[in-house]
């Protein structure tokens, strides 16, 4: 239970910070926070209802691989940008053109 | 047992404490700091729930890797700026009410699936393997072709160093 | 009980590195010097056997300087992070049949792992410095450790192959004499790899002393630089253990104690080598280093693999 609600917890903070920070680094920041958060509330939640180990660890090592995957996509993305525009805060690139 | 209490309360603190940084801080290395806490206190929960294997893939992929790519990317992004690179916020009631919404309705909806404490099972790296090479190769296979995917497309997007 | 007991190897393992650091330094000077054709230290003890004694509350005594414009807490205790990962890492190194301080399910890969807790650390103390020398010496430092990680790890992985599992001890156990000249290459890149995570001998460009004023680090002094030799030194002994454990079967010959005192002579002689090879060789272009990590040594690494797999089959 307390796994549950720390868990969620820190969804509900990562999701906060992609809803209020103004720095793309820091969006993806948080896209990690709520990744693990929900990796490690799928192996809670599996273990509990009593999966084979070897099941919930390929799961888990499957999400972790998107999401490292994804995180390195992102960042690329946002150096890149960030080299043609100079700048990386979600305002200023709303007006990027070209 | 009351080690494994200790290893969850500890894990559990770094978690909740590199969220708490990463939401609140004003400084951009500080976050990058306290995302890298937050990964490790998801390695230590890996432990507790008997994923060794996990555990150290989680310590070796995100703590050495993904977080040195968020450090590179500050350190890339923020060149010019001469200074600390400050985080700006826009902190709004209304993100807060629907992250604690968001929460809420994860809990409400998977409480019963709980039960006390917990777990026994521990598994090395050897169960995995066999699920993954065995039953679910395709997963595996997937998850390569991914990763491939993923090297290509940065090295397509970053290219090959700077236009000046 | 058992908190007791890892609180006590970890106390172990903090003064193996200290101890180990004190004699590799003097060692090294020796050896150094006879390569360049002159004594070492010899006025301290008997062959200057105590010059660290002398060494050491000098650098303790030294002023503890902060650059105004640093970031100061990342200043101050980054470099524990440089240097704590080493000691953890040291605590699945099997040192014998059946002497293994934690013999966890996944040790092979937790010694592989936790080393690139390091790599941050080492990233942002060259952050905190704030100035653009010491950046561009951890940006280089950090891409070369992270690059030759991989043959590191492939390497390793060949003898994980042979022995079925990543249990310290069953690595030990499985281990066979003709596993050496098998497995000789994948030895080989492991020694290079090695040598090129800690930033050692011919691939120190980041901390090159006639180029970029001891790069990352410059700005450390006393005890904030000496943590990133112990690093340094620690790094090179339990890379030297963990490669005379897995590669030469830890205390072959041997079991039991007097495996521990082979598994140490082996030790000696590769961190004599790792010493050799830096005093000999001239420092590599960052541009070669990384494409000697990427062009040649991956892909040898594969090659090995595939050389075992091929052979596994008759085991």
């Amino acid at each position: 239970m307390t796994a549950l609600v720390l868990c969620s917890l820190v969804f509900g903070v990562g999701l906060y910070v992609v809803l209020t920070r103004r720095e793309i680094i820091a969006i993806l920041a948080g896209v990690e926070l709520m990744l693990g958060s929900a990796n490690i509330l799928l192996v809670a939640l599996a273990s509990f209802a009593g999966a084979d180990g070897g099941v919930i660890g390929s799961v888990a090592l499957a999400v972790l691989v998107v999401a490292a995957a994804e995180a390195a996509v992102g960042l690329a993305l946002v150096v890149s940008l960030a080299r043609r525009s100079k700048r990386s805060r979600v305002e200023e690139l709303l007006e990027v053109k070209g | 047992m009351t080690l494994t209490i200790l290893a969850f309360a500890l894990s559990g603190l770094l978690m909740a404490g590199g969220a708490a940084v990463v939401a609140l801080t004003r400084d951009l290395m500080r976050m990058v700091i306290g995302l890298g806490t937050f990964l490790l206190g998801v390695a230590g929960m890996f432990l507790f729930y008997g994923q060794a294997f996990l555990a150290t893939a989680q310590v070796f992929v995100y703590v050495g890797g993904v977080l040195v790519l968020f450090v590179f990317a500050v350190m890339v992004v923020h060149r010019s700026s001469g200074g600390r690179p400050v985080l700006e916020s826009r902190h709004d009631i209304g993100a807060a009410v629907i992250a604690l919404g968001v929460s809420g309705m994860v809990i409400l909806s998977l409480q019963d699936s709980v039960g006390g404490w917990l777990p026994a099972s521990a598994s090395g790296g050897a169960a995995i393997a066999t699920e993954l090479l065995g039953g679910h190769l395709v997963v595996f296979e997937l998850l390569g072709a991914l990763l491939l995917a993923a090297l290509v497309a940065v090295l397509v997007i970053v290219g090959a160093g700077e236009r000046r | 009980m058992t908190l007791l007991w890892g609180f006590l190897w970890g106390v172990a393992g903090m003064t193996v590195i200290a101890v180990g650091a004190i004699l590799g330094v003097w060692w090294e000077r020796k050896v150094a010097a006879r390569i360049q054709m002159r004594y070492g230290p010899q006025q301290i003890g008997p062959f200057g056997s105590l010059q660290m004694i002398a060494d050491v509350p000098k650098l303790l005594f030294k002023e503890d300087i902060i650059p105004d414009s640093a970031d100061k807490p990342i200043f101050k205790y980054a470099p524990l992070f440089v240097f704590g990962p080493i000691a953890v890492s040291m605590v699945v190194i099997p040192f014998s049949a059946g002497w293994a301080p934690l013999n966890t399910s996944v040790g092979v890969l937790f010694f592989l792992a936790v080393p690139s807790i390091e790599v941050i650390a080492i990233l942002l103390s060259a952050w905190a410095s704030h100035n653009t020398l010491s950046t561009l010496g951890g940006i280089r430092a950090t891409a070369q450790m992270i690059s030759y990680e991989v043959p590191r790890s492939l390497a390793v992985l060949a003898i994980v192959l042979l022995a079925g599992s990543l249990r310290p001890l069953d690595v030990v156990d499985a281990w066979r004499w003709w596993w050496l000249p098998l497995t000789f290459i994948a030895f080989l890149i492991y020694f290079i790899a090695s040598i090129a995570e800690m930033n050692r001998g011919p691939f120190d460009i980041p901390e090159a002393e006639s180029e970029l004023v001891a790069g990352y680090f410059a700005d450390y002094s006393g005890m904030r630089w000496a943590s990133f030799m112990m690093a340094e030194y620690g790094g090179m002994i339990s890379a030297s253990l963990f490669g005379a454990a897995l590669f030469l079967g830890a205390g072959w010959p041997f079991t039991g104690a007097l495996g521990v005192v082979a598994l140490i002579v082996k030790t000696i002689a590769l961190m004599t080598i790792v010493m050799w090879v830096k005093w000999t060789l001239p420092r590599l272009r960052q541009d070669h280093l990384m494409s000697f990590c990427w062009k040649v040594l991956t892909p040898l690494a594969l090659v090995q693999l595939v050389i075992v797999g091929v052979v596994l089959p008759w085991l």
